[in-house]
């Protein structure tokens, strides 16, 4: 068989060790998927979204209720990008537990960081676009972090606002943050990504010398699995889409009135637990920067697994890093928890 | 074919089951039903779940009005939630809190009063809504205040422009904990039951809605629940009932003792059993005799129903010496006119002759025959009454005792 287009993306062959589900999780070739998705439906959602305060709620209103699929569109962006962060962190994850940070691949998982937070950034200013009742307290009081911070952060706020309150400036502001500011930023990093894990030759696997399996699978082998892996990927985001409609809301009167109930996205709810510690600068700002700051420095500061052990879960040489993401997981999880079951 | 590609096979069955599954699920929602009423002219889509609501009233046609005007919403959502999540009101958009947004506006019920257009502001600052008049003669009659005028109503209201003697500018809220007296607190807690917008007691007696609901959605008991969709200025006696010859509140318990008689008629359901009253009033529905005014305010704040309530007997039946009031309508533009386009029960038009109240309120529904006789028709009921004026009896009531309770002495029914 000639290999087609789709098959010269890839290398002739990998090691079998790289391609192995449960080592991988496949959770890489399934974000850069789900970011796929998200531009296939977020280009069809900007068909008939309007970017103005007026407009916005209605026209999200217009596309799930009245655009043919269009609520299946909506809603398959929607499901695509809350499992875009799941599966990124999963990916973070197995990155870590695994050990394929390690140098030469240092550069990459700094490169996967910024990715995680452009996509957590396009999540956010995704949920902005609603502008509807339903996110009045992301925007209010997110946007008022911003201020806090010493110096820069009253000029940072007026940057991202454009006025001295959120209006029709500030959507239009994360109208273009999210398609271009962001979306053609993830775009970008991920393209460096992959092409950083083929010039670090491949997914981290112990050099040929070490390797214990010299078995290797073909591109053709390799495309006809991520196939697979996209034909369950797009019925689980139908099922989701199907079933469990995005969230919607009544348009914005008054955005500053906030009700009782507001709260931030769910992916925020642990920023959300600590702002209510007091301080927004320290809880709001400083925090999250100090756990991402440690999430940065894990390679670089702590041991380096060995090269041995590479292409395996839990590597012993690593310890030290994989606890101190256990430890930064645990804190986030928890704070997610109490501020979903605020009784307990 | 290896197992790898099998699992692409199976896999591409899961997807199209997944379609499948979505696309039954889809087809369960409602088939949008656009309505672009002329008001707005914005598309919406309520009547595709309630295509069975009848029309509130042939004043606010649907095609014109649209729901969202009066209701607020979602216009365009199709999903329950979404669409009722912004409503006004709930399902009474009169609600008092939000009539302005749902029912005002110069061209609608907050306009100017020379066009009668004023109902809200009217509403707002009368009796039936502010309860200041019993707010006023509890808080007098155990030391809170040193008067019977009223300075408290159950919401805080003013009136710029005092027109009457009586009226008063301000109103402060009442608030029952701030209350020194006991028994004006339990009457804060146990007696506001009766205003426009109190929720009514419990049983199918006090059934009714709230705000301008309260009396122009009558027998809200008679609907299927939800159904509820109605407006109109046919108010039966039995809609006033619901909170007017109830019963009586006690003063020493500050309770209200409901009337225990169970009537069966009209006859002895219309008043209380201690209550004297001739032919006409239990024959005649409320809203026959008492006005638009007396009902709705006349735009100030009283302290008393006394005050505002004035229709006797003689507005109708005049005295030995003098007719009642009478009143030729001249005008397409007049005012009588338009309360018989709303209730048809009469069909009036320019050059008709109606009696007419001491304060120049039309009786539209009576007509001036040529005999000289008058002629009046049941709003509510459509029934026709003949009656004729006093003067040229042999009724012997002096010129200074007019009042109905002179009256009810000689011509009160026995009960």
């Amino acid at each position: 068989m000639r290999p087609n287009f789709f098959h010269h993306l890839h290398p002739p062959t990998i090691p079998t060790q790289q391609s192995r589900w449960r080592y991988t999780l496949g959770a890489g070739g399934t974000a850069v998927f789900l970011l796929f998705v998200l531009a296939i439906t977020g280009m069809l959602e900007m068909f008939y979204y309007i970017p103005t305060p007026e407009q916005a709620a209605l026209s999200v209103q217009t596309i799930t209720y009245h655009v043919p699929l269009g609520a299946l569109i909506r809603n398959t962006h929607y499901w695509a990008a809350q499992l875009l962060l799941i599966v990124m962190a999963v990916h973070f994850v197995r990155v870590v537990m695994t050990g394929a940070y390690r140098p030469p691949r240092r550069f990459n998982y700094l490169l996967g960081l910024v990715l995680f937070v452009v996509v957590v950034l396009l999540n956010f200013t995704g949920y902005i676009l609603r502008w509807d009742q339903g996110i009045q307290w992301a925007l209010v009081v997110g946007t008022n972090l911003l201020k806090t911070i010493p110096a820069v952060g009253d000029t940072l706020y007026t940057m991202l606002i454009g006025g001295s309150q959120p209006g029709s400036a500030t959507l239009i502001r994360f109208y273009a943050w999210h398609i271009f500011g962001l979306g053609l930023v993830a775009v970008f990093f991920t393209g460096w990504h992959i092409f950083r894990v083929r010039r670090d030759g491949g997914i981290a696997v112990p050099p040929p010398r070490l390797r214990e399996d010299d078995a290797r699978i073909t591109r053709f082998e390799l495309v006809q699995r991520e196939v697979l892996a996209m034909i369950l990927i797009i019925a689980a985001l139908f099922i989701l889409a199907g079933f469990v409609p995005a969230p919607i809301d009544a348009p914005i009167e008054q955005i500053t009135t906030l009700a009782n109930d507001a709260s931030a996205p769910w992916f925020f709810l642990w920023v959300q637990q600590m702002l209510k510690w007091g301080d927004p600068f320290l809880w709001g700002i400083v925090a999250p920067s100090v756990l991402l700051l440690v999430l940065v420095l894990l390679p670089y500061v702590l041991p380096q697994p060995q090269e041995s052990e590479l292409g395996r879960w839990f590597p012993r040489s690593n310890r030290l890093a994989r606890w101190s993401l256990v430890v930064v997981s645990a804190l986030i999880i928890i704070l997610t928890l109490m501020a979903l079951l605020p009784g307990v | 074919m290896n197992n790898l590609s099998r699992a692409t096979v199976a896999a591409s069955f899961l997807l199209l089951l997944s379609l499948l599954l979505v696309w039954v699920a889809d087809s369960g929602r409602p088939q949008p039903q656009p309505l672009v009423p002329r008001m707005t002219g914005e598309e919406e889509f309520c009547i595709s779940c309630h295509t069975d609501l009848p029309e509130i009233s042939p004043s606010h046609p649907v095609e014109i009005f649209g729901c969202v005007t009066c209701h607020g919403g979602e216009r365009l959502a199709l999903d329950a939630g979404l669409a009722h999540s912004s409503m006004r009101g709930g399902n009474n958009p009169s609600d008092l809190s939000v009539v302005e947004q749902s029912c005002g506006g110069s061209e609608c019920h907050s306009g100017d009063p020379d066009d009668e257009r004023d109902h809200i502001q009217r509403v707002m600052t009368s009796v039936q809504a502010t309860y200041a008049g019993a707010i006023a003669q509890i808080r007098y009659t155990f030391g809170a205040q040193p008067d019977l005028i009223a300075h408290q109503g159950v919401f805080a209201v003013s009136d710029p422009q005092v027109t009457t003697l009586t009226g008063v500018h301000s109103l402060t809220a009442f608030d029952p904990s701030q209350e020194a007296n006991p028994s004006v607190q339990t009457f804060g807690e146990t007696c506001l039951s009766c205003h426009l917008s109190a929720e009514p007691l419990e049983g199918g007696a006090f059934e009714r809605l709230t705000s301008c609901a309260a009396c122009h959605t009558p027998d809200v008991d008679q609907f299927a629940e939800g159904s509820v969709h109605q407006l109109t200025t046919a108010i039966p006696y039995t809609q006033c009932n619901t909170c007017h010859n109830r019963g009586n509140y006690d003063l020493r318990s500050m309770t209200f003792v409901e009337r225990e008689d169970n009537p069966t008629d009209r006859f002895h359901d219309y008043y209380q059993p201690i209550a004297q009253f001739t032919q006409c009033e239990w024959t005649l529905d409320c809203i026959d005799c008492h006005t638009r005014k007396e009902a709705m305010g006349d735009g100030d704040i009283h302290s008393n129903q006394s005050e505002i309530q004035y229709v006797q007997c003689r507005t109708c039946h005049g005295t030995l010496d003098e007719l009642p009031l009478m009143h030729t309508i001249v005008s397409e533009d007049e005012i009588a006119l338009k309360m018989a386009f709303l209730n048809p029960v009469v069909n009036l038009s320019v050059g008709d002759t109606i009696l007419m109240t001491e304060q120049g309120e039309p009786l539209w529904n009576t007509r001036v025959m040529s005999d000289g006789s008058y002629e009046l028709v049941g709003k509510a009921t459509g029934q026709i009454f003949e009656f004729n004026p006093v003067m040229g009896t042999q009724c012997t009531q002096k010129v200074d005792e007019q009042e109905s309770n002179y009256c009810h002495v000689c011509h009160a029914v026995d009960r």
